[in-house]
């Protein structure tokens, strides 16, 4: 079979070229984040799982992103931004129920010998507050928890600086309330 | 004159240096001389670190990364999926023209196939001759225990395969000599694209053939397998996509 004409090979070649250096850039950046992002997927409440398969996909994807000249600023935001694209179609399709931080077992499920019990019953409580938020509130969270800047968390879930300062007040607030450090 | 104090929202930019020096500077200054907006400081503080406690909590419950970083390695193609994909936008055009449904599939492979890993899956081969191993009729390919399934997805990042979804593959068939050996075990997608479980049964039945009839020695067979399965069955089917026929090729038997 014949190529289109508006395939251009030379193209294909210089990317190719460009290619080893590239995969070892990937993996660095996939080594760097991919905890991280994985963390930020389960506290979407995806599973572990889905979570793994959403990280290969976002890496691949930055792959092909940087071999085709894509651009180079802020790549974290760039990752996690199209993690998150990927987490919420995953969630749409599949209608995905409660994760991990959303009321999963997975932290339920560990030993809970007696001198933990006090911290443990803090933990649940400070779980189910955050189980409770709305997503966005969730997701500013999580991601904050991350390191991301408000800058970084407004580009991911496209919402403005205010709206990333609103919401991560509001949640501290009610964690705040909920441990009863204030009323 | 009442002190103004500090609203939660200031306190927090200021905390997490989202503010301009100047309004930081007087946040700071004003908190040295107010008891009531540090405690609220504190406060806040408590709460940052219920979260961070919370968020870390979720890290024990990761998976290893070693066996993913592997998985991501073998979809990272020098070159080729990019060629693909563009060859994927042209090939797409003719199959809308020929409006055949199975050309799709043939020619669209989607995401790179999963490939074993030489670190996690070097192949491993019995000491046998290929006289020993032509003497008798093909055996089926031995079951593998649920256990050494398990240990291996692990080592691939692959957690609660989906049924009927892989097959737990000999990387080296035992047909051609490969060791029943958890290091001569990968993970091989039924369906991923093109190159998937049942084009692979295809390769190893023609090179068993190819070296019972004494044109292909076993160490170059078990080599070409261990080492670039896709590559061998290029070369030995003399076509660069796999073809039609072997897509339904069934051979081994599912590994659950």
């Amino acid at each position: 079979m014949e190529l289109s004409p508006s395939i251009p090979l030379v193209e294909l070649k210089k990317a190719a070229d460009r290619a080893p250096g590239l995969e070892s850039e990937v993996v660095e950046l996939f080594d760097e984040l991919r905890g991280p992002l994985l963390r930020y997927l389960l506290s979407l409440g995806l599973a572990a799982q889905d979570g793994e398969e959403i990280v290969q996909e976002v890496f691949l994807a930055l792959f092909q992103h940087l071999r085709k000249g894509g651009g180079r600023n802020n790549l974290r935001g760039w990752i996690f931004t199209v993690a998150h694209n990927q987490a919420i179609k995953l969630r749409q399709r599949a209608a995905a129920g409660p994760g991990i931080m959303n009321g999963g077992d997975t932290l339920d499920s560990e030993p809970n010998p007696e001198e933990q019990a006090v911290r443990n019953q803090h933990t649940r409580r400070v779980k189910a507050v955050i189980s409770a938020l709305p997503e966005q509130d969730r997701a500013c969270l999580s991601l904050r928890a991350e390191g991301l800047r408000y800058r970084e968390i407004a580009g991911v879930l496209g919402i403005s600086l205010g709206a990333v300062a609103l919401s991560l007040e509001r949640s501290l607030a009610r964690i705040s309330r909920a441990d009863g450090r204030r009323q | 004159m009442k002190p103004q104090h500090i609203p939660d929202s200031d306190l927090l930019l200021e905390a997490d240096g989202e503010l301009s020096a100047w309004r930081a500077a007087r946040i700071r200054r004003h908190l040295q001389g107010c008891w009531k907006c540090r405690a609220r400081k504190l406060e806040l503080e408590a709460s940052i670190a219920d979260v961070v406690h919370l968020h870390n909590d979720l890290a024990e419950a990761l998976p290893p990364a070693e066996g993913s970083r592997a998985r991501l390695r073998s979809q990272l193609p020098a070159g080729a999926s990019l060629a693909l994909g563009k060859l994927t936008q042209a090939a797409t055009a003719v199959v809308c023209l020929m409006g055949a449904a199975w050309a799709g599939f043939y020619l669209w492979p989607g995401r790179p196939p999963l490939l074993p890993d030489s670190r996690l899956t070097p192949g491993v081969a019995l000491p046998v001759t290929a006289e020993a191993l032509c003497a008798s009729e093909e055996a089926e390919a031995p079951p593998v225990d649920a256990a050494v399934a398990r240990q291996v997805f692990g080592r691939y990042g692959i957690r609660q395969p989906a049924p009927r979804t892989y097959e737990m593959d000999y990387l080296i068939t035992p047909a051609l000599g490969g060791a029943r050996d958890s290091l001569n075990l990968w993970p091989q997608p039924y369906a991923s694209g093109g190159w998937n479980s049942r084009v692979k049964d295809a390769l190893e039945d023609k090179l068993r053939t190819l070296v019972c009839s004494g044109q292909l020695d076993l160490a170059t067979a078990q080599r070409e397998l261990a080492e670039d399965w896709i590559g061998a069955y290029r070369r030995y089917f003399r076509t660069e996509q796999p073809l039609m026929d072997h897509f339904a090729f069934v051979k081994d038997r599912p590994w659950e």
